[in-house]
């Protein structure tokens, strides 16, 4: 069965991109918008990794994770995404559980090395 | 104010109207630094809103050229390059107005960490190597083997390094010479001095200072041959100010320049 991943972003433009890239690339993707959303797609079904992006309308994106371990339903691997290099944030991600912090836009030969990795 | 009652009644009145105008000069003090603060706020949202579709169109033209959606032929792929290279460029600018939003507000804390900065120098310019080649330039590291760890962020050492780097490249003609060199000054030789040299075609005596200011260039002509958003060595100054360094340039037309910035070596510690 391929991997689970969840693409968690509230702009449908990068969703759109990564939908396209993982499905491209054989995976099964979903998507959450909302950090309410994406505890609940997470909570209903297992998900092999998680793609984070940390700025979401109705809060930090590291909630989620907080909110999946409280659950039991934290996925075997989670990418945190941000707009920009700064090592305060980065360092508060890796803290937060995330396997690693990638910079927007990820080029996409890194990105699905990054993911096959943290699959494997 | 303390006025004697015995003052003239004409200097009184000169002394109250002296007071208005200080009172006015203020509010308009006041209220330019809050127009300023709101432009500061709106370069901060655009820029940010501006990285969101450029990602997305760097994405999907990634997909097409790396033939994800089926392969592309040579053309195709080659046109689509030059949207991801295109989008790329537009990103980096983006970047460089937010991280100049940034340094010149009370948004940046410096994380400082020891390092070595000879390391960090020759990492930034193993980076700006394939740059060099292509000009035939050579980025030589003049010294610095001995010299103790630095305390300071990083990172942000490293992006003035980029910069400099990145400029004494641009500014060099084909088969130029780049360097960077190391001394210590000060009392105790408690400060480091970074020099980033080069023998290109130099800065006159009188833009010594426009290049450090926001938004200038020295060329600012729609066809200048040099394009990029002017804001580079704002960033650099703002980041070597806030680890209480200085930064200036050196520099004769048709010569070169050498920029130095220095860091405080034992600065306190957090």
């Amino acid at each position: 069965m391929p991997a689970r991943i969840l693409i968690v972003e509230d702009s449908p433009l990068v969703t759109d991109a990564f939908r396209v890239l993982f499905t491209a690339a054989g995976y099964d993707v979903d998507v959450a918008a909302t950090v309410v959303e994406a505890i609940e797609r997470g909570t209903s079904t297992p998900v092999d990794l998680m793609l984070l992006d940390l700025t979401l309308p109705d809060g930090s994106g590291l909630e989620i994770l907080e909110a999946l371990r409280q659950r039991g339903s934290l996925p075997r691997a989670t990418l945190a995404m941000t707009g920009h290099r700064d090592s305060a944030s980065r360092r508060a991600c890796l803290e937060a559980g995330c396997a690693d912090v990638l910079i927007k836009p990820v080029p996409i030969g890194e990105l699905l090395r990054q993911i096959e990795r943290h699959l494997a | 104010m303390i006025m004697s009652d015995h003052a003239d009644p004409s200097v009184k009145e000169r002394i109250k109207a002296l007071e208005a105008k200080a009172k006015e000069a203020q509010r308009t003090i006041d209220e330019l630094r809050a127009r300023d603060a709101l432009k500061t706020q709106f370069l901060s949202n655009v820029s940010h809103d501006l990285r969101t579709p450029l990602a997305a169109i760097i994405t999907h033209a990634e997909i097409l050229r790396e033939g994800l959606l089926g392969e592309l032929n040579p053309k195709q792929r080659d046109s689509v390059s030059g949207i991801v290279s295109g989008g790329q460029q537009l990103i980096d600018m983006v970047d460089e107005i937010l991280t100049y939003v940034r340094s010149a507000s009370d948004q940046v804390t410096l994380v400082r960490t020891e390092f070595d900065i000879t390391r960090l120098v020759d990492q930034v310019r193993t980076l700006n190597q394939p740059l060099a080649a292509k000009k035939r330039l050579t980025i030589e590291r003049r010294n610095g083997d001995d010299l103790p760890a630095v305390y300071a962020d990083r990172d942000k050492v490293k992006h003035v390094l980029a910069n400099l780097i990145g400029n004494a490249i641009k500014f060099t003609p084909d088969g130029g010479r780049v360097w960077i060199a190391f001394s210590r000054r000060g009392k105790d030789t408690e400060e480091l001095v970074v020099e980033v040299g080069d023998n290109g075609r130099g800065i006159a005596r009188d833009h010594y200072d426009l290049v450090f200011r926001e938004f200038a260039q020295v060329d600012a002509s729609p066809s200048r041959p040099h394009h990029g958003t002017g804001l580079g060595l704002a960033i650099a100054r703002n980041l070597v100010e806030l680890h209480s360094g200085t930064i200036w340039v050196e520099s004769e037309l048709g010569k070169g320049s050498r920029f130095f910035f220095t860091l405080p070596l034992n600065p306190p510690r957090d």
